[in-house]
């Protein structure tokens, strides 16, 4: 169900424009593992452009085909195996024995503000300060938030995990916060293979999403011009 | 993205801190030794949300110092390869521009911006389409794909690129 994809590259910078090619190899020569199982669709690849010390020639258009999935630590040379899409893996990344949630961001951004204002109340101690990583991490997870309240948005994912969702990919979605469907597809590319599955889902979530945003919106333009109002009496 | 995870920590404490307090200290002390850190397997650990388990000390041979097991869960920040973040710009350069989302630096080299989009110099350097229609300098968001992390002791470090659909500087909804 979930498809792993690493990508291997030879540490040679190089940039294409793909429709929906993301597959990078990185500017500092590290090699970026991209294990792919069946990917069912062929694609058509524009030259890539690099600067590099050494130049090797890259077929022009050539069509990337579903690789086998076999993890090659080694990068050697295989102009054979074309780099495949970077897609978000997350279960294969971590190691197995942790078990974790992801997080939407709005989730993050109201449990970090609980422990902020707990800290407010207990704060007399002037020495106890929260550090640095805290403080840039709440304000990372508040500007990302669209939607005030993160229940509503679960339940609204949530009627895509029976569509074979996995979490980490629901978080992606409700952090990128997307307006159309192909925008979905291009962005979270492990759902691709689902597509003719989850257009129609799909459609339905995101129009929920639209209104939950909104009501957020109307929400805190509603709350600055309170606050407003309040200063002139 | 952030994770809510729960880690284990062995916590080394010295006799004086014995007593009534002892789980406070502990407690104390895990905050302290491990809020704002970071490590290549979990990323930053942001928050620590609460304490699960403390297991039976250990006196440690030789030092007197007894050692506990904590299990605790925590918020940890980690980007990962293949994510889509909104990122901050903090300095632009011709070989192209920092970008910092949460506690994570990430690097956008020219390679990896569009090619209509050329390098100005001045006060304010910045990435501007020919037609001037797309800026990115200092403080602009831009939505980017991370494509690569390096972990250091205490940072992680990502490549990112904004080359793809539905990447690039994010529109003010006040300004469209």
């Amino acid at each position: 169900m979930e498809k792993g994809a690493t990508l291997k590259s030879k540490g040679k910078e190089g940039s294409f424009k793909g429709k929906d090619d993301s597959s990078m190899k990185s500017k500092y020569g590290r090699k970026v593992h991209i294990n792919f199982e069946g990917f069912p669709e062929p694609k058509t690849l524009s030259s890539p452009k690099y600067v590099g010390k050494d130049d090797t020639p890259f077929p022009k258009g050539y069509s990337s085909k579903g690789g086998k999935g076999d993890k090659i630590a080694n990068g050697g040379k295989t102009p054979a195996k074309e780099p495949q899409p970077l897609e978000l893996n997350i279960e294969l990344e971590l190691p197995e024995n942790v078990k974790c949630m992801s997080m939407m961001d709005c989730e993050a951004a109201s449990i970090l503000q609980g422990i902020q204002d707990q800290m407010v109340t207990l704060s007399k101690d002037p020495e106890l300060k929260l550090p640095v990583p805290f403080d840039k991490g709440l304000q990372y997870a508040k500007r990302g938030v669209h939607y005030t309240n993160p229940q509503s948005v679960r339940k609204v994912l949530e009627t895509l995990t029976k569509h074979g969702v996995s979490n980490s990919e629901l978080c992606e979605i409700a952090n990128v916060g997307p307006e159309s469907v192909d925008e979905v597809f291009s962005l979270v590319p492990s759902l691709k293979a689902k597509r003719s599955k989850l257009s129609e889902p799909l459609k339905g979530v995101l129009s929920e999403l639209a209104k939950l945003k909104e009501s957020a919106s109307l929400a805190s333009q509603l709350e600055e011009e309170s606050q407003h109002g309040g200063k002139f009496t | 993205m952030f994770f809510h995870i729960v880690l284990e920590r062995n916590m080394q404490l010295h006799p004086r801190h014995f007593g009534r307090n002892l789980r406070d200290n502990i407690v104390a002390k895990l905050m302290k030794d491990v809020e704002g850190t970071c490590s290549g397997r979990h990323g930053f650990v942001v928050a620590i949300t609460g304490i699960e388990n403390i297991g039976k000390g250990l006196i440690r041979d030789g030092t007197g110092f007894v050692s506990f097991p904590v299990k605790y869960q925590c918020v940890v920040f980690r980007p990962f390869k293949g994510e889509i973040l909104e990122a901050v710009v903090t300095m632009v350069n011709k070989m192209g521009f920092f970008a910092e989302a949460g506690p994570v630096q990430i690097f956008v080299s020219n390679h990896l911006i569009p090619d209509d989009m050329e390098f100005q110099s001045g006060d304010m350097p910045n990435y501007t389409t020919s037609d001037g229609s797309v800026k990115i300098q200092k403080d602009s968001e831009v939505r980017l794909k991370i494509i690569g992390t390096r972990v250091d002791a205490t940072e992680i470090f990502c490549i990112g690129t904004i080359k793809d659909d539905f990447l690039g500087v994010i529109n003010d909804p006040a300004a469209a």
